[in-house]
């Protein structure tokens, strides 16, 4: 677990410094911030630095092998409901927990002085990435093309767009990316590592991935339909 | 030193936060292990302990978004858009995301991905520009887009309009992957720093609504790699019919 923890602290700081050290020229020399802004600011990053490494190391050493655990235990009850039950939940679940939607949604109720709260806004971005994520699972079930289900989505995508209140049109395209956070991705490979076993025979390569990509369609929807309905 | 230090501010909202966030996930997972799973005690243990990793890393992380990347994207942008040269954040737009993708170690994971699903046809260090260039282009134009003032609608709109033209036309293993991608540059750089950057400079420009110009940054960048990809995936397809 050390190794593995130099290993995951050298790619955080190797993904981290470039921009942070950015900032922090620009910061002392353009904005001639105070000095103890910049302390503030260095002690935030390397909170940030060592919080993404702790995070990432307890995933891999917590939620992911429950994640595989549970995927992996799935074949033995042989029930296709059970897994899309499964799939709906795991979707569901991890984003609740995805720093990066946690980040968006605050930012949101912040700028708005919270006239769109942060609550509904998690709620309806989890349950998306749930719905999508069961989809996906079906998909793989019934064998509809996985570029069937992008075209489909998407249209959807720009025609709800058409009818989402201004406030919310931003925020939902957003919260389509956010839900691919360092803990929704491999925690959503989990199952789909698991699945894959239960339905074995299905070309593994083109079925298996996509997951990720379908789980991104959700949040947009789940945030314009809370626009449209509120 | 007498300066203040604002590192503590919030916290506790911070932690209760974070553990709020991870509670449903365990008791998912408990329930699991005591109906079906019954994994042996000590494993279980070691289980909990990575979670409870995973808290601390969560606090620390919101924590250190909250005290450094917010504030600092906040007093640049409204610097720039307070001295009315809020046109620079466009190139500076570019240059981040172009070096926040080429140091992201999930980039390079997916360039090895995509070189292999070609059989070596397409090198990983294409891949590599490509998606850094791409994720430029998308920040540049999202700082446009407040700097200028064009909405966002028809340039989301076209966006996807052409992932969906190009997701027919391109080689189907590259359209899993093309889709995937999307979240490769949105990691937490993305997300915290440039995100109060677009919005500290639509803060600070006259005739700009926060709400709706600071946010739709995340979209964007979340397309570029997707895009990309799937222009990748043409380029495959077109080498592969010449060379049979």
């Amino acid at each position: 677990m050390l190794s593995e923890g130099r290993e995951t602290l050298k790619e955080v700081i190797q993904a981290v410094a470039p921009i942070a050290l950015i900032v922090l020229i620009v910061l002392a020399v353009l904005t001639s911030s105070p000095v103890s802004d910049l302390v503030n600011y260095a002690l935030g990053v390397i909170m940030l630095t060592a919080g993404i490494t702790l995070f990432l190391i307890g995933v891999n050493n917590g939620l992911l092998p429950m994640g595989e655990a549970i995927g992996s235990d799935l074949p033995k009850h042989g029930s296709i409901y059970l897994v899309i039950c499964i799939a709906f939940f795991f979707g569901f679940l991890a984003t609740v927990a995805e720093p990066d939607v946690r980040v968006l949604t605050n930012m949101v109720e912040i700028v708005s002085n919270g006239g769109i709260a942060r609550d509904p806004m998690i709620l309806s971005i989890a349950a998306g990435v749930g719905i999508f994520v069961a989809l996906a699972m079906l998909r793989i079930v019934v064998g509809v093309p996985i570029t069937w289900l992008f075209t489909g989505g998407y249209l959807l995508v720009i025609i709800l767009a058409l009818f989402t209140p201004a406030d919310y049109l931003q925020i939902a395209y957003d919260a389509g990316g956010v839900t691919t956070g360092p803990l929704t991705v491999p925690f959503i490979l989990a199952l789909g590592i698991g699945l894959s076993s239960v339905l074995a025979g299905r070309s593994a390569l083109t079925d298996g991935f996509g997951l990720i990509g379908l789980a991104s369609i959700g949040p947009i929807i789940g945030i314009m339909l809370l626009g449209i309905l509120v | 030193m007498i300066a203040e230090l604002v590192i503590f501010n919030g916290i506790a909202a911070v932690i209760q936060d974070a553990v709020i966030a991870l509670i449903p996930l365990s008791i998912f997972f408990i329930l699991f292990q005591v109906t079906y799973l019954k994994l042996p005690m000590g494993h279980v243990i070691n289980l909990f302990k990575g979670i409870f990793l995973t808290l601390i890393g969560m606090i620390l992380f919101l924590q250190g978004v909250h005290i450094a990347f917010i504030p600092a994207g906040d007093a640049i942008g409204s610097f720039f858009s307070a001295i009315g040269k809020a046109w620079i954040l466009i190139p500076f737009g570019f240059f981040l995301g172009m070096l926040a993708t080429y140091a992201e170690p999930a980039v390079r994971i997916l360039s090895a991905q995509v070189e292999q699903s070609s059989s070596g046809f397409i090198k990983g260090t294409l891949i590599l520009y490509t998606l850094s260039i791409g994720v430029g282009i998308a920040v540049a134009l999202g700082m446009a887009r407040i700097v200028i003032g064009f909405p966002f609608l028809p340039l989301i709109i076209i966006g996807y309009a052409i992932a969906i033209i190009l997701l027919w036309l391109s080689d189907r293993d590259f359209v899993a992957i093309a889709f995937d991608s999307g979240g490769v540059a949105t990691g937490p750089m993305a997300v915290t720093f440039l995100m109060a950057l677009a919005i500290g400079v639509a803060a600070g420009i006259e005739g700009r609504d926060p709400i709706i110009d600071g946010f739709g940054l995340i979209a964007l960048i979340a397309l570029a790699p997707i895009l990309s990809i799937l222009v990748l995936g043409i380029y495959f397809r077109i080498k592969k019919v010449k060379s049979s």
